[in-house]
C-alpha cells in the first residue's frame, strides 16, 4: 500500500470525523442526542429522490468554487476572490440570459461563456497584479470581492430589476435556465440543474490539466517552486496570470450555475458564501480535483440536511450552523492533522530502531 | 464512535428505502405550527420576531407544538427546501413572514396539499406575476403600513413641533414603501391640521436594500443626525438596529436624537444609560397577533382558506404602542383622536406614491 498517496484520504477522513465529534459535543451539550440529530442531518440530505437531487444542486457551486481554489493553490495562489468571481460570472450570465432572446440550444452556450469570462477577467486582474507587481493575491482577491458585490449592487437595480422589487433582478427565461424539465421530473421537483453536469466535467478537464499536460506541470512547478520553475526556463509570470484566469472561470461557472441555476434571479447585497465555502472544500479535498468533488457533495449533504434535523430535533437552527461551521473548521485544521500524522510517523520509526 | 460511523453507514445505503417510512413519528391531535422565517434572524427585533411571538403565545395558549427553520439563503430554492423540511417533520401549518414567500407559497400550496398556509404580507403568484392564485389552504394576510406609518408620522410631528427627520428602508418593496408613504402624510398632516413645522427632504428618504446591513444603518443614521435629522423612521429590519445603535450612543452623549421604531414596539430596544429610550414611538403591525388568530381559526375549524384578509386600523391591526413614556400625554390625546378618525374613516391615508418622496 503506498502510504503516501492516500494520506490526504486520511488527513481528510480524520478531519471530518473530529468536526463530527465535536459537532456532537455541541449537540449533547445543548441537551440533544447527537446521533439522533446525525441521523436526521443525514436523512435530509439523503432520504428522498428530491432530497438526493437538492443536495447535488447545492453542492454544484461549491464543486466548482472548491476547485477554483484548489487550482489557484496547485500554482501556490491563494484565491480568496471566488465569491466576487462568482458574482460577476452570475451578473454577466444574468445580464446576456434577460436582454438576449434565442432558443436555449444557443443562448445557454452563451451565457455560460459570458460567465466563464466574467470570472475570468475577475481573477486576471489579481493575477496581472501579482505578475506584475507583485502584489498580494489575498489582498487584490479579497478586494475584487467588494467591487464586484458593489457593481452588482449598482447594475442590477439600474438595468435589470424586476418590476415590483428593486432588490433582485427579473427572473430569467426558461431559456437560459440550466434547470431542465426531464431532469427536474427525474428528481421529483427538485432544484438539480445541467450544472452537476458542467461542474463534473469541469473536475475532468482539470485533473487532465493538472496531471497530464505540460501546462499542468508548469502550473505546480510555479506552485512547488516559483524560482526553480524561472531558473528551468518557464515564464514564472505568464503561469500566474494563467492560473488566476483559469480559477477565475471555474468560479464564474459556478455563479452561473447558481443565478441560472439553483437560483432564477441574481439578488443585491449578498456575497454569496459559496467562494469561502469552496476554500475550506479544496482545503480538505487536499487541493486535488476529484477530492473537491467528493467534499462538496459532503457539504452538500450538511447544507441540505441541516434544516431537516432542526425540524425534527430541538437543535435551533443557529446551532445547525455551528455544527456545519465546526466540521469546515476542522477540515481547514488539516495540517495539524497532517503534523500529528508525521509524528507518530517518527515514532514507529523510532521505536522500529530500538 | 463506531456506533455513530455504522448509523451513518447504514443510513446513507438505504438512504431511498428509509424515505419510504420516513414521516411515522406518532400521530398526535395536537397540531404543529411551523415558521420559515425571512432574511435576518429570529430576533430582528422586528417581522421574525413579531410572527414568533405571536406562534410562541398560541404555542403557551393552545399547546401546540411549534418549530421555525431559518433558510441557508433567500432564494425560492431555499425557502421552498425549509417548507419541505418541516412538512416532512409533520409540521402541517406553515407561517411565512414576508412578500418574498409569495412565489414559494404558489408553489408549495399544490405541492402540499394537505398543508395549511399562512403568508403574511404577500399573495401567492407566478415570479412573472401573471398568475395570482391562492387555493383553499393558503391565508394572505396583508396590512395597512401606511396607516400605521401615517401615525407614526402624526406623533412625530408632534412631539417634535419643528425640526427635520428622515426616513430609513430596508428593501424598496411594498410594506416598506407603504410605511414610508404613510409617514409622510401624517407629517404633512401635523404640519397643516395641527401647526406644526416639521420637515422630511427628499435627501433624508433612503432605502438602503437590505435587512441586515446594522452597519450601513448605523452610517446612514450617523449621515442624517450629522444633517441635522432629529428622528428617523426606520423600517428597515436589522438597518434599523444600527440606526438605533447610533442614536443610543448620541442620546447618551447628550444630543436630542430620536428614532421612530417598526413593526413591534421596539421601546426596549432603545433603551441606553439611565434607563432612557431613543425610540420616540413604533409604528406597529400586529403581525403577532395575525399569527396568533390564524393558528386559533385553524384549532376551531374556521380557518379562512383562499382568502385575503387586511389588519388596519379598523380591526385594530395597526398602530401605536400602548405605551409610549416618551411622547406626551397632549400628543398621546391628539394621537388617539386621528386613530379615531382613521376607524371612523373621516381620515383617509393613501397606500400609493403620488407626489410624495420615493
Amino acid at each position: 500500500m503506498n502510504s503516501d498517496k492516500l494520506r490526504p484520504l486520511w488527513v481528510a477522513l480524520i478531519s471530518v470525523l473530529l468536526g463530527l465529534i465535536a459537532g456532537g459535543i455541541l449537540m449533547a451539550f445543548t441537551g440533544n442526542n447527537p446521533v439522533e440529530g446525525y441521523i436526521y442531518l443525514f436523512k435530509g440530505g439523503l432520504m428522498s429522490i428530491e432530497r438526493i437531487g437538492n443536495t447535488l444542486a447545492t453542492a454544484t457551486a461549491l464543486i466548482l468554487t472548491g476547485l477554483s481554489v484548489a487550482f489557484a493553490f496547485r500554482t501556490g495562489l491563494f484565491n480568496i476572490g471566488a465569491s466576487g468571481q462568482m458574482l460577476m460570472g452570475g451578473l454577466c450570465a444574468t445580464a446576456l440570459g434577460l436582454s438576449l432572446n434565442l432558443p436555449k440550444p444557443v443562448l445557454l452556450p452563451i451565457v455560460l461563456l459570458a460567465a466563464i469570462i466574467g470570472g475570468g477577467l475577475w481573477g486576471l486582474i489579481p493575477g496581472l497584479l501579482k505578475a506584475r507587481f507583485n502584489v498580494h493575491e489575498v489582498v487584490a482577491t479579497i478586494m475584487m470581492n467588494w467591487i464586484a458585490f458593489w457593481t452588482v449592487n449598482y447594475a442590477v437595480p439600474s438595468f435589470f430589476k424586476g418590476e415590483y422589487l428593486e432588490t433582485e433582478s427579473r427572473n430569467i427565461g426558461v431559456n437560459a435556465s440550466l434547470r431542465v424539465e426531464w431532469l427536474t421530473k427525474l428528481f421529483n421537483g427538485s432544484y438539480i440543474n445541467l450544472g452537476i453536469f458542467l461542474a463534473i466535467l469541469s473536475i475532468i478537464v482539470i485533473a487532465i490539466i493538472l496531471n497530464r499536460t505540460v501546462l499542468g506541470f508548469q502550473l505546480k512547478a510555479v506552485g512547488f517552486n516559483k524560482d526553480s520553475a524561472k531558473y528551468a526556463g518557464m515564464n514564472v509570470n505568464r503561469n500566474i496570470v494563467l492560473s488566476m484566469v483559469i480559477a477565475g472561470s471555474l468560479s464564474g461557472l459556478a455563479g452561473a450555475t447558481f443565478y441560472l441555476g439553483y437560483a432564477s434571479n441574481i439578488q443585491i447585497g449578498v456575497l454569496p458564501s459559496q467562494g469561502f465555502d469552496g476554500i475550506a472544500v479544496a482545503l480538505l479535498g487536499a487541493n486535488s480535483p476529484y477530492g473537491a468533488l467528493a467534499t462538496a457533495i459532503f457539504f452538500g449533504i450538511l447544507h441540505s440536511g441541516k434544516g431537516f434535523m432542526n425540524a425534527m430535533t430541538s437543535i435551533p437552527p443557529e446551532i445547525g450552523d455551528t455544527i456545519i461551521a465546526i466540521i469546515i473548521y476542522f477540515a481547514a485544521t488539516s495540517l495539524l492533522i497532517h503534523k500529528f500524522l508525521d509524528k507518530i510517523k517518527a515514532f514507529i520509526k523510532g521505536a522500529r530502531k530500538k | 464512535m463506531k456506533k455513530i460511523a455504522l448509523v451513518l453507514v447504514l443510513f446513507l445505503s438505504f438512504a431511498t428505502v428509509a424515505f419510504a417510512s420516513g414521516n411515522k413519528e406518532s400521530v398526535s391531535s395536537k397540531m404543529k405550527v411551523g415558521m420559515v422565517t425571512d432574511a435576518g434572524t429570529i430576533d430582528d427585533k422586528s417581522f421574525n420576531q413579531g410572527t414568533w411571538e405571536g406562534i410562541l403565545k398560541a404555542g403557551e395558549d393552545f399547546g401546540v407544538t411549534v418549530k421555525y427553520l431559518k433558510p441557508t439563503g433567500t432564494t425560492e430554492a431555499d425557502y421552498l427546501k425549509e417548507i419541505g423540511n418541516l412538512y416532512d417533520a409533520g409540521y402541517k401549518f406553515i407561517v411565512t413572514p414576508g412578500f418574498k414567500f409569495e412565489t414559494t407559497i404558489y408553489q408549495a400550496q399544490d405541492k402540499y396539499k394537505d398543508a395549511k398556509f399562512v403568508l403574511i404580507d404577500g399573495t401567492p403568484h407566478t415570479p412573472d406575476y401573471a398568475t395570482f392564485r391562492a387555493e383553499k389552504n393558503v391565508v394572505s394576510i396583508f396590512f395597512a403600513e401606511h396607516e400605521s406609518g401615517f401615525l407614526a408620522g402624526v406623533a412625530t410631528a408632534l412631539q417634535l413641533k419643528e425640526g427635520s427627520v428622515g426616513f430609513i428602508g430596508g428593501m424598496e418593496i411594498p410594506p416598506v414603501q407603504k410605511f414610508n408613504w404613510g409617514f409622510q402624510q401624517g407629517i404633512a398632516y401635523a404640519n397643516s391640521n395641527k401647526g406644526t413645522k416639521v420637515m422630511l427632504k427628499s435627501e433624508n428618504v433612503i432605502y438602503q436594500g437590505t435587512f441586515s446591513e446594522v452597519a450601513a444603518g448605523q452610517q446612514l443614521a450617523a449621515q442624517m443626525f450629522d444633517k441635522g435629522v432629529t428622528a428617523i423612521f426606520c423600517a428597515a429590519g436589522g438597518v434599523g438596529v444600527g440606526a438605533i445603535n447610533e442614536a443610543k450612543s448620541r442620546a447618551a452623549a447628550g444630543k436630542n436624537v430620536w428614532i421612530v421604531g417598526v413593526d413591534v414596539d421596539q421601546y426596549a430596544d432603545g433603551v441606553y444609560e439611565g434607563g432612557k429610550s431613543v425610540i420616540l414611538t413604533s409604528a406597529m403591525k400586529k403581525i403577532g397577533t395575525a399569527a396568533y388568530d390564524m393558528i386559533d381559526a385553524e384549532l376551531k375549524g374556521n380557518f379562512p382558506g383562499g382568502e385575503t384578509l387586511v389588519f388596519n386600523a379598523v380591526n385594530d391591526g395597526v398602530g401605536l404602542p400602548v405605551k409610549n413614556p416618551n411622547l406626551s400625554s397632549d400628543v398621546i390625546k391628539t394621537v388617539d383622536a386621528v386613530f379615531a378618525e382613521l376607524k371612523k374613516g373621516s381620515i383617509k391615508v393613501s397606500d400609493e406614491q403620488g407626489n410624495l418622496i420615493k
